[in-house]
């Protein structure tokens, strides 16, 4: 017995040792939180890199939009350009040629250097000399830079263009920094590590640890102002519900892109907004018009042999036309996306007011399995098979199509299934083959598919969108190798319109084609799902200002007005994790006890014995 | 002589696995398509010019058996490429990842085997009492509980609802260092260990169960209680040394089992460790780093395998011998 008290004795006093400091610890860091405002931000996507020719997806881009200014910035109302570091629009020459651009005198980089034209004029130049083609395709034309004096910027290319106008989405980096890398390959460029990362944003990124969290602290800013918040962090979750946990426990303040079901499992919650965002990108179902093989100019090595396996029968307008009319576009939006959703009608999403064409709703492809059925027996599909599938007059074989749905895109595999259904009732049929996203690039490459169930976004500026439609955008941006000369020409056209007006005209046809023609039928715009705390903190502000999202949008508003809805209430892991602190601290104690105990046991019956 | 030749056979046997992984690898992630195309159309724009050096850096165009050639020597020398989203060396990727989940795959094999081995002994010595039922019977239910969803139960418990634990990570944001870093350290530990653990130990309570119980019946047993030997004498030395043999090397057969159970619980705690980084590199494509982890397992893996045979054939004579 007195073994046992002894060693209950000396775990205590080494418990006190060890809690003692370990708590006061705690107690110091949570009090130096409590100065400071830290907005936590819950994502599942963590940064490829902090380096901007590296930037890939909607985590750098944030990042990116907060750590630097561009040339110009969107519109809150409906996202067109509006200026950042240039004071005015830029102005064209009569031909197009020559734009000169005015460019602020009081903006310094994070470091206290002057930010001036020659960081612009550099920042384009090494993006064109350094063959670094993440941002390269908004300066067309071989243009060059001229920077007469600080404020201004002269931008001349070798054959008319809007590009200054587009704008170009390319943060201008600090030329005293990145022209030690200037000249060098692509490859040591892309490798620099870039943090902290020097900027002129209002938010510096200041660290980085990949897979757990990157963080940004605020900085003065002569364009946005200056934050109310201190800092930003970022979590990054291994997973949504994760993510959903910590917004409940009040470890983070707001999360980023929730997906349908989950976000139904917080309405109601006490002190949580689910907040619907701005439906920004549209799945497709994209048909394959086949001619792989003759686009096929590989690098090296051989082209594959066997390819264009594309159904001829989708090159029949009426096909497209009753696979149309047997979509119900309301009910993927319903089922598979849980009402996160709107059906869409052109391939430029909503949010892009501006550009994008709302199809009338008396001359959209109602759902109507009659109409398309009609539509099928006009066209001579009269004949079907055993299984009721149509036979194609013109080949034999019955409207039979091997559809790919995507299994890491979001509602393909769903709607694909969904979409079987209707047009089984038509007397078409849909082999769906759900393929992994690597599997179903190696398909497109080859062009062996009929269709596949996936999805686009894009710029605000939609000359990017229209590109995908352009027949030599076979193998480049192209779903299925479509072609139309007259999208060609009016895709030319529109890059050649100086006035914003008259191009959006010939936008408006590009879109109004695309959808007659139908090379793809564009099925939903899914809506971006955010989720907030409303206790913490308020201010959110949408990008575009009309339903648009609240984060991981074009602008910083949202940082920029963001206040702690009561004095001194910052959030973060320290509260929570003190408790479970103890509760660790005390399972390790119970191991140690049961441990003692177990051997003061023994060794007592051994002195019995 | 006769061990010499026994660990001879093991050793070669191991050696030889280790280079059919080998091989194994370098065919499976050559059959997924040209990773050019992969990176050039879901991550970075690339003109034709960067993607003919990038094909050549890689080393794509090269004929196969030049591949093959260049791969062997490659991770011999432990360069395992390029991570395709980083473009760090894959090498460097695995080190930074390495120690977490030493931590928490360490910590939950010692926990579970511990106390799996104490439940076992103590349910076979009083077979069919209240706590042999009881613990056989939650030992089953451990034992086929899927880890991902008992993560993703004592998540939702106690960190969302109950908000006692960080929801994930290895540590706060915040940064601490000495005993409050252990400690921050210790709170995000408990519930992925508690999961792996969970999930393991069932599975060492059944084994030592039974291996005690086949144990109990042998006639050494009846001869120490027929000298008057205590009954905890017979269980400490007589019994129990014998009967571990089994789980022993059941524990080291299992630890290529719990790397892989820490893919997921590492997935559902988003603690940074290989098992996510697997689990990373699956969504994003990419395949150096996939590829890397793989033989970094598989080798774990055929190593421990290895040092069971060894340590069992030095502690029961009779493996050697067979």
């Amino acid at each position: 017995m007195r073994g046992t008290r002894r060693a209950l004795l000396t775990l205590a006093a080494a418990a006190a040792v060890m809690i003692g400091p370990a708590t006061s610890a705690f107690g110091q860091s949570a009090s130096a939180q409590a100065e400071k405002i830290t907005f936590n931000v819950g994502t599942t996507s963590d940064m490829v890199s902090p380096n901007p020719f590296k930037a890939c997806c909607t985590s750098e881009y944030e990042m990116l939009l907060l750590n630097y200014n561009m040339l110009f910035g969107f519109s809150a109302k409906d996202l067109s350009p509006v200026p950042e570091l240039a004071t005015d629009m830029c102005q064209p020459s009569a031909d197009h040629m020559t734009w000169t651009c005015n460019i602020r005198d009081d903006v310094t980089w994070h470091d206290g250097v002057p930010l001036t034209a020659r960081d612009i004029a550099f920042t384009y130049r090494f993006t064109l000399d350094n063959g670094l083609s993440t941002f390269s395709d908004y300066l067309p034309f071989d243009p060059t830079f001229e920077t007469p004096n600080d404020t201004t910027l002269v931008w001349k290319s070798k054959e008319p263009t809007i590009a200054p106008t587009v704008p170009p989405y390319i943060p201008i980096i600090p030329e005293h920094v990145w022209s030690k890398l200037d000249g060098k390959p692509a490859k040591e460029i892309r490798a620099y590590e870039n943090i902290p990362a020097i900027g002129s944003g209002p938010f510096q990124l200041v660290e980085w640890k990949n897979d757990q969290f990157w963080r940004m602290e605020a900085r003065p800013n002569p364009i946005f102002g200056t934050p109310t918040i201190d800092e930003i962090v970022y979590h990054i979750y291994g997973n949504n519900e994760a993510m959903v946990q910590a917004l409940k426990s009040g470890e983070i303040d707001y999360a980023y892109e929730i997906p349908p079901t989950l976000a139904k499992s917080l309405e109601g919650e006490s002190n949580i907004k689910v907040y619907k965002g701005a439906a920004n990108y549209h799945t497709n179902l994209a048909f394959n018009f086949g001619g792989q093989a003759k686009a096929h100019q590989p690098v090296y090595g051989t082209p594959p042999e066997t390819q264009d396996t594309a159904n001829p029968a989708l090159h029949d307008h009426a096909v497209r036309l009753a696979i149309a009319h047997a979509i119900d576009k309301k009910a993927i939006a319903d089922v598979v996306f849980q009402g996160f959703a709107i059906p869409a009608d052109t391939f430029i999403s909503p949010d892009k007011a501006y550009w994008h064409l709302d199809i009338p709703s008396d001359q959209e492809y109602d759902f109507n399995l009659d109409e398309a059925n009609q539509i099928l027996d006009d066209a001579g599909y009269t004949q079907k098979n055993s299984d009721g599938i149509r036979i194609d007059p013109k080949t034999g074989k019955p409207l039979d199509f091997d559809i790919l749905a995507i299994t890491n895109s979001q509602g393909s595999e769903k709607s694909a299934e969904l979409m079987a259904g209707w047009m089984e009732q038509i007397g078409i049929k849909f082999d769906v083959r759900p393929v992994s996203e690597s599997k179903a690039y190696v398909e497109w490459e080859n062009g062996t598919f009929d269709a596949y169930v996936w999805s686009w976004g894009g710029d605000p500026d939609p000359d990017f969108n229209m590109s995908i439609y352009i027949s030599s955008q076979c193998l480049g941006w192209s779903d299925g190798c479509y072609s139309n000369p007259t999208l060609d020409k009016l895709y030319k056209e529109q890059r050649k319109t100086f006035d914003r007006e008259q191009r959006r005209q010939i936008v408006y046809e590009f879109e109004r084609l695309h959808y007659e023609q139908i090379p793809e039928i564009a099925l939903v715009y899914p809506q971006i799902i955010e989720a907030y705390r409303t206790d913490t903190f308020k201010g959110y502000r949408p990008t575009p200002e009309n339903g648009g999202n609240l984060l991981f949008a074009w602008r910083v508003d949202s940082y920029m007005n963001l206040k702690p809805v009561t004095a001194g209430s910052t959030s973060g892991d320290g509260g929570g994790a003190s408790i479970g602190l103890w509760i660790a601290i005390g399972a390790v104690a119970v191991v140690v006890v049961g441990g003692f105990v177990a051997m003061g046991r023994r060794r007592g019956e051994e002195d019995e014995a | 002589m006769q061990s010499r030749r026994y660990l001879l056979r093991k050793v070669l046997h191991a050696i030889g696995t280790l280079i059919f992984v080998l091989a194994f690898n370098f065919v499976l992630f050559r059959a997924v398509g040209d990773p050019v195309k992969l990176l050039t159309r879901s991550n970075l724009r690339l003109d034709p010019k960067e993607q003919a050096a990038l094909r050549e850096e890689l080393g794509i165009d090269d004929p196969l058996p030049v591949q093959f050639v260049n791969y062997v020597g490659d991770t011999l020398r432990g360069e395992l490429g390029l991570s395709f989203t980083s473009g760090r060396p894959v090498s460097e990727e695995i080190a930074d990842r390495i120690w977490p989940t030493v931590l928490l795959v360490g910590s939950a094999t010692v926990l579970s085997t511990v106390f799996g081995i104490l439940i076992g002994i103590k349910g076979a010595w009083r077979r069919g009492s209240a706590f042999d039922t009881s613990s056989l019977l939650g030992s089953l239910v451990l034992y086929s509980m899927p880890e991902g969803w008992l993560g993703m139960i004592l998540l939702i418990v106690f960190a969302g609802s109950l908000g006692w634990f960080p929801t994930g990570q290895m540590e706060s944001t915040d940064p601490m260092t000495g005993l409050a870093h252990v400690g921050d350290v210790l709170s995000h530990l408990f519930l992925p260990c508690l999961t792996l653990t969970l999930g393991y130990l069932g599975e060492y309570a059944i084994i030592m169960r039974s291996s005690l119980l086949e144990v109990m019946g042998e006639d050494f047993i009846q001869t120490a209680r027929a000298k008057g030997v205590r009954d905890r004498d017979v269980r400490r030395r007589h019994a129990v040394p014998n009967a571990l043999l089994p789980t022993f090397t059941l524990v080291f057969y299992s630890i290529g089992f719990i790397l892989g159970g820490s893919v997921i619980v590492e997935a559902v705690y988003s603690w940074p460790g290989l098992g996510r980084l697997t689990f990373d590199s699956i969504a994003g494509n990419d395949y150096p780093v996939i590829q890397g982890i793989f033989l970094l397992f598989s080798a774990a893996v055929i190593l421990c395998n290895l040092l069971a045979d060894v340590l069992y054939g030095y502690l029961d004579p009779r493996v050697k011998e067979g």
